[in-house]
């Protein structure tokens, strides 16, 4: 029951080059772990997000599973996928389908989220079956949260819980269900309205602060493809469809590429050499990084993870994780870190 | 036909040119983005609004459809009417409607706005079906919300997601749904009873300041106009049905000539030119600028949008969002004249003695994101810092304004005290609102049900059905022990007003310095944790609330830098202003959390009561402490008290006796508050001093 919107195009979106990438990178490896993206008001960061869905790549989901369980996945397979697995339906039937951009709108209640108790089956039938929620919704997907920031805290507390597993266990109502719910987090706010929470700022792979754009031409050309667009919606899809079918075969060749990029030992070190220099906390931010600069390498078609790819991702990575708090000057300087490290 | 019997005309309104040319553009081209009134009380804000919906041409609209979906655009159609497209229904049955004006009370819960689960349906038949709210009434028509800088948090929240988006998506209580809410929005506040959200602000296209007329001849004009309204005057009425039928039609042609409008590419560089100009942030501004001059050209007959044109609409689009004054040139840019603008960038960063160049110069900081939050604060500082070195010397008298950064490096100070409580068992520092306000966030099992959770109740009784022997079709069949209470939370602030001493005796010594240091740490953060602030300045005879509570950081550091001392001291004034901002507030919401910083040397020397003003500012003390207002006293003196010369002073000299007490510490025991002097103090001993009050309460 859904409004269908038209998106505007990914690649008609004027600069923010590493919001995109941020974006892209995930698309390809998403155990990078998701994107928050922060900035001014007007600075297309929905936008960017919701053109993301048209680039998605497709992949395999077990046959009529409401949870859209990866078939070859047997360890992390729902209840209803393994009570089917059990009564012989073995191999599961897969299917092919796009991954998909799910939105967490900041007015959802629990009971939306985690999913509940089919109210209209338990009246007719007498039955107890499960409804699922937005956390089935995203599984494998992308769950988007607009003004992450604004989000209740006890929604906050379910996603982390269900972010950490990576999956959704319900117990209530009467009904008793486990899925899988592995998501890539993807954010957007405006560091004006309050900040996030330390725990939820650290599920996010990566982070980009977006600003508007200070050059005259550019701007100029902003308004002038949102007239474009909102004149005529379908014209301006179809003159930015071949950049669009571009990036998607791009990321689509990545997504088959980047398992076979090695990251070097050399590569490795040097990543080890920036968290520590950074004082960042815990692991986290190296797996982030090593992952992030693997399908940025694989997204270049470059044959080798080189210490550019590392210079390149570095800044997504590391900028949400410093200790300093963002009005502060203390601590280490990001640019400079790198710089430094990456030269030696 | 424009039905005028009971409805005041809208060309029969005085004045107020500015308000009426921003409506009449977001009918001509409601992708304007609608348009924020500030001013006073009784300056016709609604009366317009109302008149102006009634001249609107009529729209076509799907016969039946609760959303009111437009038939023309297959790409807006709500799921409903794309099923009945899908089942064969095509085309759609069309029916008229008039444009009409939604209105939100600001007391109106998230449930009434977003829309709910449907109670009828749910008991009778125990079927799930959405109840649309406010916003589906809003689709395609004008929603109007008076006092929007009133509405609760959450409420903004929704609203600004379906704003932003033209669609409601609702994930609650049991349904899922999303529908078109593609809608004009309309304000109205009153700046003086505290700021919108930047985030919400930014979403209104336009914006608008009104005043109250102040030609005589005018008024008299109003109440002229008014009176024969009200007597349903013939003339009168007959008079401006003509006016309002001739507008009517103007609207309705440039509605159908706005796509033909074109803009010039130079003028395209002009808006953009003019955003630069303006420090704006993002793009927003640009492309309304760009569609209010457009409307603005078809409003006017013409077929190109004018510099005129530019300028004009830049005005009303940037009256919210500029942070340097734009000047109007007369002559076009010309397409090589990017390097003007740059200067004119040059100049508008010199005049904001921004010495961080990301703010002014272009594109010179693209990549470097992460020093930008800290940058703004810095700029908007400095901004801030400038104006005050123009607006020296303010009312002719020899204060000096004093600037806090020569002292204090302003850095963030972290107020720990709602991360502290979470650490602890994961507790939500929001507490519990029992008045029906505040967001519905899970439903429980209760004795006394007085807020009923209809999809919590449906679901707990529908596993017994059956067993209750209810056939199919029939009314559910609910049990006491099925009633579920809604549980619902809302974030509760910090109120944090600062009682300031700017008389003389605070020129001494840097004290100004060191306090306005203080407080612009402070404010920082408690922008960032929502919390709100007041400014109380007291001086010469007065107190005066120079910030009433706000949550704009902008306005308050503004504020702050502009004060000035000298004088003498109504220390009695300051406690009772400070006492009567607290008040007000919490009538307005009693959950919120007072605290009163108090920062003086505590020697007032004038009176309120025709008492001594020592005496008065204790009996002030006194009357804090018995309404339970937590309070901080900061001193601003040394403290000299208790040096032997002049404890020995005090004893052979009772004229200097008062010298011997110190008269802050003597508040602070007096209002049960904690006291402390700025200078035993760091800044960041004193903010983590006014968190430390916060955290104790818990």
């Amino acid at each position: 029951m859904a409004v269908e919107r038209m998106t505007y195009p990914f690649s008609a979106i004027v600069g923010q080059d590493r919001m995109k990438l941020a974006l892209v990178l995930n698309a390809i490896n998403p155990s990078i772990g998701g994107v928050l993206i922060r900035g001014e008001k007007g600075t297309a960061k929905s936008t960017a997000v919701r053109a993301l869905t048209s680039l998605l790549p497709e992949h395999q989901v077990v046959k009529a599973c409401r949870f859209g369980c990866e078939p070859s996945d047997l360890d992390h397979l729902c209840s209803e996928c393994r009570d089917r697995r059990a009564a012989g339906e073995e191999p599961l039937p897969a299917i092919t389908r796009r991954m998909r951009v799910v939105e967490l709108p900041i007015n959802a209640s629990e009971d939306r989220v985690v999913g509940t108790i089919d109210l209209e089956a338990a009246l007719k039938e007498g039955s107890k079956r499960f409804e699922p929620g937005v956390l089935a919704e995203a599984n494998r997907n992308i769950l988007y949260v607009d003004e992450v920031n604004l989000l209740d805290d006890h929604i906050v507390d379910v996603l982390l819980d269900s972010a950490a597993m990576g999956m959704n266990v319900v117990e209530r109502e009467g009904v008793s269900v486990i899925h899988p719910s592995r998501f890539i987090l993807v954010g957007t706010m405006n560091p004006e309205e309050g900040e996030l929470r330390p725990q939820l700022l650290d599920r996010f792979g990566l982070c980009v602060d977006v600003e508007g754009i200070r050059d005259l031409d550019r701007r100029v050309h902003i308004v002038e493809r949102r007239a474009a667009w909102e004149e005529d919606p379908a014209a301006f899809q179809a003159e930015h469809s071949s950049a669009e079918g571009e990036t998607r075969a791009r990321i689509a060749e990545a997504i088959q590429t980047y398992p076979e990029l090695q990251v070097e030992r050399p590569i490795l070190r040097l990543i080890a050499q920036l968290s520590i220099a950074l004082e960042v906390d815990g692991h986290r931010a190296d797996l982030v990084c090593a992952r992030a600069a693997q399908a940025q390498a694989a997204f270049d078609r470059s044959s080798d993870v080189s210490v550019q790819h590392v210079s390149h991702v570095a800044p997504m990575v590391y900028s949400h994780r410093l200790r300093s708090v963002p009005f502060g000057k203390a601590g280490p300087n990001l640019a400079e870190v790198i710089n430094r490290i990456v030269a030696q | 036909m424009i039905e005028l019997r009971n409805a005041y005309p809208f060309s029969a309104l005085v004045g107020q040119a500015g308000m009426r040319l921003a409506l009449c553009l977001n009918a001509v081209n409601p992708a304007v983005g609608g348009v924020l009134i500030r001013g006073e009380r009784g300056t016709a804000k609604s009366t317009a609004v109302r008149a102006l919906a009634r001249l609107l041409p009529e729209q076509q609209v799907v016969a039946g459809c609760r959303y009111g979906c437009d038939p023309a655009i297959p790409a807006h159609l709500c799921a409903d009417c794309r099923w009945r497209l899908a089942a064969g229904e095509d085309p759609l049955p069309r029916n008229t409607r008039r444009m009409r004006v939604v209105e939100l009370p600001i007391n109106a819960s998230e449930d009434r706005v977003v829309g709910t689960i449907d109670l009828e349906a749910a008991l009778q038949k125990g079927a799930k079906r959405f109840q649309p709210g406010v916003l589906a009434d809003a689709n395609r028509n004008l929603l109007y919300v008076d006092e929007v800088n009133l509405l609760d948090d959450h409420i903004v929240d929704v609203l600004l997601d379906a704003a932003a988006m033209g669609v409601n998506v609702v994930e609650r209580e049991g349904v899922s749904v999303s529908h078109p809410s593609r809608f004009i929005l309309v304000g109205t506040m009153n700046p003086e009873e505290g700021d919108l959200r930047p985030q919400l602000l930014d979403r209104f296209g336009l914006c608008v300041d009104v005043k109250g007329i102040r030609d005589p001849e005018l008024r008299v004009e109003i109440a002229e106009r008014e009176a024969a309204f009200k007597t349903g005057d013939r003339e009168f009425l007959a008079r401006f049905r003509t006016a309002d039928l001739d507008l009517a039609e103007a609207l309705g042609a440039a509605l159908k000539a706005l796509p033909k409008v074109r803009l010039r590419s130079n003028r395209r560089r002009l808006i953009s030119s003019i955003c630069l100009q303006a420090g704006v942030q993002g793009h927003r501004a640009d492309v309304v600028i760009e569609r209010t001059a457009r409307a603005l050209a078809a409003l006017g007959g013409h077929r190109e949008a004018t510099a005129d044109d530019v300028y004009d609409a830049a005005e009303l689009a940037l009256a919210h969002r500029a942070r340097y004054a734009v000047r109007r040139e007369q002559e076009e840019l010309a397409p090589q004249d990017g390097r003007q603008s740059e200067e004119a960038n040059a100049e508008a960063g010199e005049r904001a003695e921004a010495g961080n160049s990301d703010e002014s110069a272009s594109g010179a900081q693209e990549s470097e994101g992460q020093g930008e939050e800290s940058a703004q604060a810095e700029a908007g500082e400095q901004a801030a810092g400038a104006e005050q070195g123009r607006t020296t010397g303010s009312e002719g008298r020899s204060e000096s304004p004093i600037e806090a950064e020569d002292i204090f490096s302003v850095r963030k100070i972290e107020l720990a005290r709602q991360h502290k409580t979470r650490k602890t068992g994961g507790k939500r520092q929001a507490s519990k609102a029992s008045d029906r306000r505040g967001r519905y966030v899970r439903a429980e099992a209760k004795e006394k049900v007085t807020d009923l959770a209809v999809d919590a109740t449906v679901r707990a009784a529908a596993p017994h059905q059956a067993k209750r022997g209810r056939a199919r079709g029939e009314r559910l069949r609910l049990e006491r022990q099925d009633l579920q209470q809604k549980v619902r939370e809302r974030k509760v602030g910090n109120l944090i007003v600062f009682v300031v001493d700017a008389s003389a005796s605070m020129d001494a010594e840097q004290r100004m310095a060191a306090t306005k240091g203080a407080i612009l740490s402070l404010l920082q953060d408690a922008y960032v944790r929502r919390d709100k602030v007041a400014l109380i300045v007291f001086k010469n005879r007065t107190a005066e609330v120079v910030l009433r509570p706000t949550a704009s950081v902008s306005l308050a550091q503004r504020r702050l830098e502009r004060l000035s001392v000298g004088g003498t001291t109504p220390l009695t004034h300051g406690l009772m202003a400070g006492y009567k901002v607290i008040k007000s507030e919490l009538s307005r919401d009693p959950t919120i959390r007072p605290l009163l910083v108090l920062i003086s040397d505590g020697r007032g020397n004038i009176s309120m009561f025709k008492e001594e003003p020592l005496v008065e500012a204790q009996k002030m003390a006194a009357l804090i402490k018995s309404e339970k207002i937590e309070a901080l006293i900061i001193d601003s003196a040394r403290d000299y008290s208790t040096l032997a010369s002049v404890q020995h002073l005090a004893r052979v000299a009772p004229m200097y006796q008062s010298y011997a007490l110190n008269a802050c510490s003597d508040l602070a025991e007096r209002m049960e508050g904690r006291y402390y002097g700025i200078y035993d103090l760091s800044r960041e001993e004193i903010a983590a001093a006014v968190a430390g009050q916060l955290n104790r309460r818990r």
